[in-house]
């Protein structure tokens, strides 16, 4: 089955062909036919990926659960073929198809990519006599304990924290809407705090005006800045600062939605306290990046020399405080 | 606004048109509403309140130098009310009451004892005469040093007061020898003024020509530069480049083009630039910092500088150049020098002036409506310590010199203008 990757690659020429050369060595998401798909790919992983690639699902630990749960899918209808085992066969020939369409759909997330390589350590670890059913047993609760362990009790545990770091009569300073982020006002607010929340919002993306309307609905007073302008005096106003990541790499630079390192370079410069809000999982050992232009995405809705965006830029460790 | 509606509305266009049928006074009113509005913003006010004030010296009834300056600078200070977010337009009320003054005291020169004018040849601007007024009142003459102000402010102090109280007095102190001056001369004067306020008129239509001039020196071949909002000054400066070098554009704009009517901004001149060989990229972004490890320059034009160097910039300039000094990139900074202000801003000024935030949020969405208090900075104060090179129609300059332009523009007298705007 090699041919359909072949139309995967044209598509993947035409639409790169427009990106301007400085830039064209940054990974894009884009749409790929589930006609053109691997044949081995599961429905549900077909499915996901579509979500990936048009932006449905969108922030990393979404991704993370979504690629999961259809992960889990796959497992479920897996059978070992004659003469094979479940630790030989699995990997190579089921899970592997599956990786790479989610990757051509959109460049994996870290997240995704940690958790891939826990699963397959797992599945390294059985025997080779280990009974089929058993080991699927194993891995299905692997994945179980994984969402429940870094996602889920993760989430309770960063907003319970940051709640803490808000008091009485502070104004928060935001940038876009972030998961960890929302949470964390909830919370602060379910424990009684009285504050206001600044959002200051990327007006190529509009996130800051859902989050907006969520902590209004929640009772919480919101002021809110379409883009940067106005930045310094914004952010002079505020008692502190709490950001959300998609990423930490091993230098400690965080990969953010673009815009974030702005908002936190002048919080630093004017001695606020920034607080970045990233799960474990999100961390990467061994990638190292001092500027946006390592690792980064492009905006697939905005690739053409008309109208070019980068999805995230890079906020040196220097610039958070905690 | 939709582009329907801008057929039918007010222009300066249509303004500067209709001088001729109209009364003074009425269209220093009509003027005066299409700044409110800021129909009339940036680069056209400096235009426009030279047009208006050539109406003022060439209608208005007046029979010697003070009338003439006490009705430019009630004029002047009306029109800068109008608009305080834009400080060229007392920059050209000061240029034009220095202008009077030198001529004046020209006149005088002539008539009485030439032993008199002790001329202070300094390094003049083209534009000015290289006469200044002849120390009758005070016996010597404060040296023209960067912080004049100070020294300026307790020369004109009667001026201000006098001016303040009551625009249409007869006697304004500070020019006490002119004000004898011969009503005959008056005419000479009015087409002498008038002269003089063309060639202002000339400097403000040729400056971003001049800076474009120098446009080869700055740019390099192989460069990236990152020109934010290009401002009319900036288009003309890369096209200029772009006949001599090949280099690329990152041309940034901060949303408020998105809900504008055509997707593609800049489209005429990317056209342009692409035609003579340059790589041009529409950055669609709201942080820069992305892109900054990438450029080697950043370019934007100023709406006005400050005596310090600070600048009063779109809003989304101060990204730019904060992200720059972050990279250690170059920012250049295009601006003629009829944008200094021979002051700094004060307090209030130097927050931030606050826009229209329709284009971000649709008062369609009830919710967004209930839920958000809006805040869409428009411009902004920009410190100076995020300019490298300030561009203008007479080189390149540093920080250091701005204060010797500004005190050869201007005269120490009316240097005060902006507090008198401030009191009203």
């Amino acid at each position: 089955g090699r041919r359909p990757s072949v139309v995967a690659a044209t598509i993947l020429k035409e639409t790169r062909s427009s990106i301007p050369e400085c830039f064209r060595h940054v990974p894009m998401a884009k749409r790929v036919p589930t006609s053109a798909a691997h044949k081995d790919v599961h429905p549900a992983v077909l499915a996901v990926g579509q979500q990936m690639a048009t932006f449905a699902i969108k922030d990393s630990i979404a991704r993370l659960e979504a690629t999961l749960l259809a992960f889990r899918r796959v497992i479920e209808s897996y059978e070992t073929p004659k003469g094979n085992s479940l630790s030989r066969h699995f990997v190579p020939h089921v899970l592997n198809p599956q990786i790479e369409y989610l990757t051509e759909c959109r460049p994996m997330c870290f997240a995704m990519g940690n958790a891939i390589r826990l699963l397959k350590t797992q599945v390294n670890k059985f025997d080779i006599d280990t009974p089929e059913d058993e080991a699927k047993e194993g891995l299905l609760e692997t994945i179980d304990l994984f969402i429940r362990e870094r996602i889920s009790l993760a989430e309770f545990v960063i907003a319970r924290n940051a709640a803490r770091l808000i008091n009485d009569g502070d104004v928060v300073l935001t940038y876009g809407r972030h998961r960890l982020v929302e949470k964390t006002f909830l919370r602060a607010k379910e424990n009684g705090k009285t504050f206001g929340v600044s959002i200051i919002d990327d007006p190529y993306d509009n996130g800051g005006q859902a989050l907006a309307k969520t902590l209004h609905a929640a009772g919480i007073r919101v002021f809110y800045s379409p883009n940067l302008g106005g930045l310094r005096a914004n952010v002079e106003r505020a008692s502190n600062v709490l950001l959300g990541a998609e990423a930490i790499f091993a230098n400690g630079s965080l990969q953010a939605p673009a815009g974030t390192a702005d908002v936190a370079m002048v919080a630093t410069n004017v001695n606020k306290k920034v607080v970045a809000l990233c799960e474990t999982i999100n961390f990467d050992r061994e990638r190292v990046a001092v500027d946006s232009l390592t690792y980064n995405e492009i905006d697939p809705g905005r690739n053409t020399a008309e109208s070019f965006r980068l999805m995230f830029d890079n906020t040196r460790d220097r610039y958070i405080s905690g | 606004m939709a582009p329907s509606q801008a057929a039918y509305a007010p222009s300066l266009e249509k303004l500067l048109k209709s001088l001729k049928s109209k009364s003074l006074e009425a269209s220093i009113e009509d003027l005066i509403f299409l700044l409110k509005r800021r129909q009339v913003s940036g680069d056209e006010c400096a235009n426009a309140t030279a047009h208006m004030l050539l109406q003022v010296v060439a209608r208005s009834k007046w029979h010697d130098v003070d009338q003439l300056l006490s009705r430019i600078q009630s004029t002047g200070s009306r029109l800068a009310q109008a608009a305080p977010h834009e400080p060229v337009i007392g920059n050209i009320v000061r240029r034009v009451l220095g202008l009077i003054r030198d001529e004046a005291s020209e006149d005088r020169n002539a008539d009485e004892f030439m032993s008199e004018s002790v001329s202070d040849l300094q390094s003049l601007p083209p534009s000015a005469p290289s006469h200044t007024r002849p120390t009758g009142a005070t016996p010597v003459r404060p040296a023209l040093v960067p912080t004049a102000t100070s020294l300026a402010v307790s020369k004109s102090m009667f001026n201000l007061l006098s001016a303040a109280e009551t625009a249409d007095s007869p006697m304004t102190g500070a020019s006490t020898p002119i004000s004898q001056a011969q009503p005959t001369s008056a005419h000479a004067l009015r087409s002498e003024v008038i002269d003089g306020i063309e060639e202002i008129m000339d400097e403000i239509s040729q400056a971003d020509d001049q800076i474009a001039g120098f446009a080869d020196i700055q740019v390099h071949p192989g460069d990236f530069i990152l020109a934010m909002l290009p401002s009319p000054a900036v288009e003309r400066f890369l096209l200029k480049a772009a006949a001599k070098r090949r280099f690329t554009a990152l041309l940034a704009s901060n949303g408020s083009y998105i809900s504008a009517v055509g997707e593609a901004p800049y489209a005429a001149l990317r056209k342009k630039l692409n035609a003579a060989g340059v790589n041009t990229v529409n950055l669609a972004s709201n942080g820069l910092l992305a892109y900054m490890p990438r450029a080697n320059k950043v370019i934007f034009g100023a709406k006005a500088v400050y005596q310090s160097g600070g600048l009063l910039v779109d809003s989304a300039c101060c990204i730019a150049a904060r992200a720059a000094q972050e990279y250690s990139k170059p920012v250049i900074v295009l601006s003629g020098v009829y944008k200094f202000c021979p002051f700094d801003p004060s307090e209030e000024v130097s927050k931030v002036d606050l826009g229209n935030p329709m284009t971000y949020v649709s008062y369609g969405d009830g919710p967004a409506v209930d839920a958000l208090e809006v805040e869409n900075a428009v411009a902004e104060y920009l410190p100076p310590e995020l300019v490298d090179v300030y561009l203008t129609n007479l080189g390149p300059q540093t920080r250091d010199h701005l204060g010797s332009i500004i005190s050869d523009h201007y005269k120490p007298e009316d240097m005060g203008l902006s507090l008198l705007i401030n009191e009203a």
